[in-house]
């Protein structure tokens, strides 16, 4: 009895849900698609981005990853718990010997493999891409980062839906919860750093300014979003907005603190 | 005959949330069963019957282990390990088959499963492939029936298990209940029918307001409690309560349940 051959079952099943079906051609159309955009040599970028290498485009497209990615481990684990609850299954499972620390690793290990495999496939499919485009490919070391930096990401995310789903109730309750902190960290995770930084008496008129930049670099410590971009920021040069400690010792907090979470959690639920 | 397990004032209130606290999360002790007294013996079978919101259900699952409390001989993980459960009317969905389910919910038991032979058992063998998906509420329950016989369990807990099945498969649900008996499985099997439990069990635990009444054979119960050989639970708790069956109306108590007469213990 151990959490990877559970796990293994539950990614099985997940992994051959109906909504597969749709998570599948959306990741492989912002996955791949953005890559070919983006490698294309005549792309005019906002915000002066230039993109001069194979990584420059991984490290660009990482706005699709956050994107599509995040929404895909939303929509595969907001019912990871609440739907057995509902359907009166997790009364069985919660009544096997399988001691719950375990359940849980295994919950949180078969839904984070059930949206990290299609994405892992794309990611290798868009260096073909890349290759086809610019005749290059990243370095194993940018390759290695930016893989560990999305597999980190959809493992905090699988967490926070996991979470999200053992307090939910009922489906309704689920969704809006799992969206809600989807919304928070992926779309209104600029308007908190600007009120964070008006706060804190950092000039917002010019989002480009050092101060601002360093504030908001802080902020972002506490998304997973922002962790994963300060990972992703790591390879490459003159762009850290953060000292890379910091980074890693977030990167480190946010795989525990929440996992920690969902094992309390689980030791403590009742049907 | 041997005993198996042992309760000895097992008590568990439901947390249930304080609407008069200005607390959003703040919770106060909700209904659940009170002082319950039990033996369960190998080679048993033990109705336990009640109206709805009696505590059958919460008994049910405090034995299972799902609630961690106390006055049990045994902890919660080593009844777990010893005990199938079978819940009432399980919604099995999804796109995987049988086969399958029944795997995973295997893998959380340590010991080795014959998957076949005990998806045979409760007759699930031409719909082992087909998706839950597909399935009847009957062979629903017979999947969650399967589920319990998992891991050679020593006690079987049963909540209301005859709900959505046919006469046929009822009988035969009994029939494999009465051989697991003869096993040397000791059965918990709750119902609100009397009559769905009369000829199955060896005794009958009659429970109201979370706690138990009487524990006896279905003989020996209406001998004490003075009742004829047609008597059903209405009978049975009005007589042990003392209010006239004339009385009882559907209109809900306070506490969320029919408006039998409170016998003590503590109060909400």
């Amino acid at each position: 009895m151990n959490s990877f051959s559970l796990g293994y079952e539950i990614m099985k099943q997940r992994i051959s849900a109906g909504r597969m079906l749709v998570i599948w051609p959306l990741l492989a159309m912002f996955i791949l698609f953005s890559t070919w955009g983006l490698s294309d040599p005549k792309v005019n970028l906002p915000s002066e981005i230039m993109i001069d290498s194979a990584y420059d485009v991984m490290f660009t497209s990482t706005a699709i990853i956050v994107f599509a990615a995040t929404m895909g481990a939303v929509l595969i684990s907001f019912d990871g718990i609440s739907r057995d609850r509902l359907s009166g299954v997790l009364e069985i499972k919660l009544s096997q010997p399988i001691p719950r620390s375990i359940y849980a690793r295994s919950l949180l290990i078969g839904h984070w493999l059930a949206i990290f495999i299609p994405v892992i496939a794309l990611n290798i499919l868009s260096l073909f891409v890349l290759y086809y485009r610019m005749d290059e490919f990243p370095s194993i070391e940018e390759i290695f980062i930016y893989n560990l930096g999305t597999a980190l990401l959809l493992l905090w995310w699988t967490t926070l839906q996991l979470l999200a789903s053992s307090v939910a109730k009922d489906i309704g309750s689920s969704i809006a919860i799992g969206l809600g902190a989807w919304m928070l960290f992926t779309l209104l995770w600029l308007v908190l750093t600007t009120v964070v930084a008006g706060l804190s008496g950092v000039g917002v008129e010019n989002l480009e300014s050092e101060e601002y930049v360093g504030i908001s670099g802080i902020v972002d410590l506490f998304s997973p979003n922002g962790v994963y971009n300060h990972l992703l920021e790591m390879p490459l040069d003159d762009t850290e907005r953060v000292p890379p400690l910091f980074t890693c010792v977030a990167a480190i907090a946010w795989s525990i603190i929440p996992l920690q979470l969902l094992i309390r959690r689980m030791e403590r639920l009742h049907p | 005959m041997q005993v198996l397990l042992t309760l000895s004032a097992v008590s568990w209130r439901h947390k249930v949330r304080n609407h008069s606290s200005r607390k959003p999360w703040a919770k106060k002790d909700g209904p659940g069963i009170h002082n319950v007294d039990m033996r369960i013996q190998a080679g048993e079978i033990l109705g336990i019957i009640g109206p709805n919101g009696a505590g059958k259900t919460t008994l049910l699952r405090a034995i299972s282990g799902l609630y961690d409390c106390d006055g049990f001989d045994k902890d919660c993980s080593v009844r777990r390990t010893g005990i199938g459960y079978m819940p009432e009317q399980v919604r099995w969905e999804g796109r995987i088959s049988v086969k399958n389910a029944l795997n995973s919910i295997a893998l959380m038991r340590n010991n080795p499963v014959d998957i076949e032979k005990i998806i045979k058992t409760v007759g699930l063998s031409s719909k082992s492939n087909d998706y839950l998906d597909n399935l009847s509420q009957g062979m629903r329950q017979r999947l969650s029936l399967a589920c319990a016989l998992i891991g050679d369990p020593k006690i079987l807990i049963m909540d209301e298990p005859l709900n959505g099945l046919d006469p046929l498969a009822q009988r035969a649900f009994c029939n494999l209940l009465k051989q697991l008996a003869a096993n040397g499985v000791a059965i918990v099997i709750s119902s609100h029918q009397v009559s769905d439990l009369e000829h199955l069990v060896d005794e009958i635990a009659l429970m109201h307001h979370g706690q138990l009444l009487i524990k006896d054979s279905m003989e020996n119960v209406r001998e004490q409690l003075g009742l004829g050989e047609d008597s059903d639970l209405v009978e049975m708790i009005c007589s042990v309560t003392g209010i006239n069956p004339e009385d009882v109306s559907l209109e809900v108590a306070q506490d969320n349940l029919l408006p039998f007469k409170k016998i003590g213990g503590e109060e909400e």
